[in-house]
């Protein structure tokens, strides 16, 4: 991240990409709601949901470079917790969102605090054993009603901006009202990383990951730091939990709590580019879509859709990792970005 | 009273079976300070190579445990060449993702070749044995799984035998120590990287034949066995063959007494509890040095 | 004035090496402390042990009269001790000037004032113009002066200096020697420097404090502990090795 804005017309060529992208993202679903082919505002909800989860996955990993295996932990505790306020309490969705998102940076607090004295791979570990505890745990608890799943009541319609205030999307509006949900909480999301990145606890992270006795050394707490960041990622996936419960008005312990909550955040990070803001939201762009085309074209068959898409995506994270352990933001973009404008990049390409 | 002479039994039992899934990664570990996510994945593909040739060539997985073994030691190999050799001098954080990566490989491709269905091994020496057991007091010891854990802890000790003992050994725990300095004796690290490899998951896949005959082949059956692998090297001092095998014991008794109290759901989960109690409160494992 | 750093019997064991035996040193604010010894002779371990990177297991170490004997690293740098290390551990994926600006939000908690202070340090200690490099493609001796700069930024009022000028050319050396004198000329800071060179120690040092297998050998003057018979004896091979 440079130190200043580049200036002149690569900063203006920046403005407006910018407002492009936004102006892309705003009118995306506009003309398959006037065609009719709502399935890809559906898969538009996914990109969006997933970039955002890549966010959140980035900042623990990519930032603070510690390795998450387990933050689908707190996509459950979201969708949990926003479906018993909802549930029980009658709670608005918004502040139902609200409440998942503290209950579940608290539990993530306490959760993570004793294993960050814990380095490289047995914090990966640590953070699997978590998730392993939690499926147990997700599957007998009464108070969310174990295995059988909590219901949510299903929504009655009402319009859009009735949708937009209250989560509830019915029918034929449902593609086009969770896009634009997602895309509130997606935007939500990069304004609140951006400005975390940008602060003291974006220096503090990067320094705890590339020396952590160094960090130490100049004052940085460690432990309180990889918290910090283990509780951003988790803040962010409560969110993305909350929002699924009212997409699918279902929560079961073993589809929250599913494997692919947490791999397809972490590849859509690793493929647009570790630790980079937006690598994630480059990453899930070109990932949901291949993941959506596999699941068409192959789940008719024998072979289950989604098992075929893993393999792939092992393979692909062997293949970056083996030969390109920064992802596709570490091809040089920048440089051919501009040559295509004419002009020299106006910093150094990092490695 | 009894309940709990019993839980301990089987917990023993289990434990020397456990200690084979685990010294794999200890050889990994204590020689390159690398771990494997994937290994529980090796496990199940032995676990399926038993189960495929007992069902295709009628092949008892006793007997099938060699060939087996010999492949699973080539995979390992390869494994290494391919991926790990390129990870190993770079970023922690690349080399978990490596695993990582090859973990969901291995794993959806067993998905997609055999589906998720449960397979079992119906006919074997092991299953055959079923019914048969010895009875120390109040406390009845089933035959099968005793044998079975005979062969394991044999197996082990042949392996400590071979590292400590052996002149190869010497070149691996010398290769472990210090890199350069075994160079300059003519020992290859990388052929040394390169065998620890084949020969961890050589292991781990013979110990996924020798449990076929008691547990259910499944694609998702390795992960928790890696997670428990992990918990049993943390607990076992870090590279310590028989250190391995007094954990492995131990999280067995742990993980059989915890079955016999909670619901059957929670018995992994006091075991992975332990690890994180284990990384908190004393790092250099239960039978660390320092 | 109260002594800055007081170091009270401190002993450190590994297994059964003994690493420091019964080791005390004073530091008073301002003065530049050399601390030498042949290879193995503790000086590493005395500095992890007052930096907080490894705890004494009997004594006492005080900063200003706080016992900082079991303080955390963080600890330790918030109350005014700045270490650079043996092996350079400069944030190798941010650049020149994020590093220091990390050291710099030990004050801050913006990163505005952060940022200026950070330029003003990098200036200070000759790093213009390198602001933008990745710390990762410093030459060793850029990266070396990259931690001091880090360091400084923290405000300290104890800068502990591990070979800070192994491997580096003469050339090198005498330039890192130039910023230290300018850093204890202008910023008024207490220094310990750990140094295998004597012609680097000695002319810098206001006091020497000599270590040997993990004891304290002696102190005093740069001139006298020169002559010592000691030291000779202990340094004997060290002693022709720098002259070569």
């Amino acid at each position: 991240m440079a130190a200043s804005s580049p200036p002149g017309r690569a900063g203006r060529a920046q403005q407006v990409a910018w407002v492009l992208a936004a102006l892309v993202a705003i009118l995306y679903p506009i003309p398959f709601e006037q065609s009719g082919y709502v399935y890809y505002e559906t898969v538009g909800f996914l990109v969006l949901l997933n970039a955002m989860l890549g966010i959140g996955w980035n900042i623990i990993g990519g930032w603070a470079g510690q390795f998450d295996f387990g933050p689908n932990i707190f996509f459950a505790t979201g969708a949990y917790t926003a479906a018993l306020l909802s549930i029980h309490f009658g709670w608005n969705a918004w502040l139902a969102l609200l409440g998942a998102v503290v209950v579940s940076v608290i539990i993530c607090a306490a959760v993570t605090y004793p294993i960050t004295r814990l380095r490289g791979h047995y914090f990966a570990i640590a953070t699997v054993a978590m998730w392993m505890i939690a499926q147990p745990i997700g599957a007998t608890w009464e108070l969310i009603n174990g295995s059988r799943g909590l219901f949510l009541p299903v929504a009655t319609g009402g319009g859009f901006v009735h949708g937009m205030l209250t989560m509830e999307f019915a029918g034929r509006g449902k593609g086009l009202g969770f896009y634009y949900l997602a895309l509130v909480l997606f935007a939500l999301t990069v304004w609140g990383a951006r400005a975390a990145e940008r602060s003291k606890l974006g220096f503090y992270f990067r320094a705890v990951r590339d020396d952590q006795e160094g960090a130490e050394g100049i004052g940085i707490d460690s432990r309180l730091y990889k918290v910090i960041a283990r509780c951003l990622m988790a803040a962010i996936f409560a969110a993305g939990g909350v929002l699924y419960c009212f997409w699918a008005l279902a929560v079961f312990p073993d589809q929250v709590l599913e494997v692919n909550w947490n791999i397809l955040p972490m590849m859509a990070a690793v493929v647009g580019g570790l630790g980079r803001l937006w690598g994630p939201v480059l990453g899930s762009i070109i990932l949901i879509p291949i993941s959506q085309l596999m699941t068409a074209t192959l789940g008719a068959g024998p072979l289950a859709g989604r098992g075929i898409d893993l393999i792939i995506y092992g393979a692909v994270i062997m293949l970056i990792a083996g030969w390109r352990p920064n992802g596709l933001l570490s091809l040089p973009w920048e440089r051919w970005a501009a040559r295509l404008l004419g002009r020299a990049p106006a910093q150094p390409v990092k490695s | 009273m009894t309940l709990f002479l019993q839980a301990v039994a089987d917990g023993l039992q289990m434990g020397l079976l456990y200690a084979l899934v685990a010294v794999g990664l200890t050889i990994i570990w204590g020689l390159m300070e690398m771990i494997n996510f994937a290994h529980g994945e090796f496990m199940m593909l032995g676990m399926f190579g038993a189960w495929g040739l007992s069902v295709s060539l009628g092949w008892d997985p006793l007997v099938s445990m060699v060939p087996l073994a010999v492949i699973m030691y080539g995979a390992g190999v390869l494994v290494y060449r391919l991926l790990m050799r390129r990870v190993q001098r770079g970023e922690i954080f690349t080399q978990i993702f490596a695993t990582v990566g090859l973990f969901f490989f291995i794993q959806n491709g067993a998905v997609a070749v055999f589906t998720s269905d449960y397979r079992f091994v119906e006919k074997s020496w092991l299953t055959g044995l079923s019914g048969a057991h010895i009875t120390l007091g109040d406390v009845r010891i089933g035959v099968p799984l005793l044998v079975g854990g005979l062969i394991a802890l044999a197996l082990f000790l042949i392996l400590y035998l071979l590292i400590d003992r052996t002149d190869f050994g010497l070149a691996l725990q010398a290769t472990s120590e210090d890199r350069d300095a075994a160079m300059l004796v003519g020992i290859r690290p990388q052929r040394m990287y390169a065998v620890a490899w084949g020969l961890g998951t050589a292991l781990v896949a013979i110990a996924g034949v020798i449990l076929a005959n008691f547990f259910a082949v499944y694609p998702q059956a390795g992960l928790s066995f890696t997670v428990l692998a992990y918990a049993i090297v943390a607990l076992g001092g870090f590279g310590s063959i028989l250190g391995t095998l007094m954990a492995a014991l131990v999280v067995g008794v742990v993980q059989s007494v915890t079955a016999a109290y909670l619901p059957p759901a929670f018995k992994d989960a006091f075991v992975f509890g332990s690890y994180i109690l284990i990384g908190l409160l004393r790092p250099q494992g239960l039978f660390g040095r320092f | 004035m109260p002594a800055l750093l007081e170091v009270e019997a401190c002993t450190k064991h590994f297994g059964g090496l003994v690493a420091n035996r019964d080791v005390s040193l004073v530091i008073e604010p301002g003065e530049i402390v050399g601390l030498i010894g042949p290879n193995g002779a503790g000086k590493t371990t005395l500095f992890n042990c007052i930096s907080g990177a490894l705890h004494p297991d009997s004594g006492r170490i005080r900063l200003q009269g706080v016992d900082i004997s079991r303080a955390r690293p963080e600890r330790v740098c918030r109350l005014g001790i700045a270490r650079t290390w043996q092996v350079v551990r400069s944030f190798g994926r941010m650049t020149v000037l994020e590093n220091v600006i990390c050291g710099a939000l030990r004050r801050t908690n913006r990163v505005g004032p952060a940022h200026a202070r950070a330029l003003e340090l990098i200036a200070f200690t000759g790093l213009a113009g390198k602001e933008d490099t990745p710390a990762a493609g410093l030459t060793l001796a850029d990266k070396k002066r990259l931690e001091i700069t880090r360091a400084l930024a923290t405000s300290p009022r104890l800068l502990l200096l591990d070979e800070a000028m192994s491997g580096l050319t003469p050339i090198e050396t005498a330039a890192a020697v130039e910023l230290v004198r300018r850093i204890h000329r202008e910023l008024g800071l207490a220094i310990c420097v750990v140094e295998h060179v004597m012609e680097v120690v000695m002319p810098l040092s206001h006091r020497v404090v000599v270590l040997d297998h993990g004891e304290k050998l002696t102190e005093g003057p740069p001139a006298e502990v020169a002559r010592d018979e000691r030291v000779i004896t202990a340094y004997l091979g060290d002693r022709y090795r720098a002259r070569g």
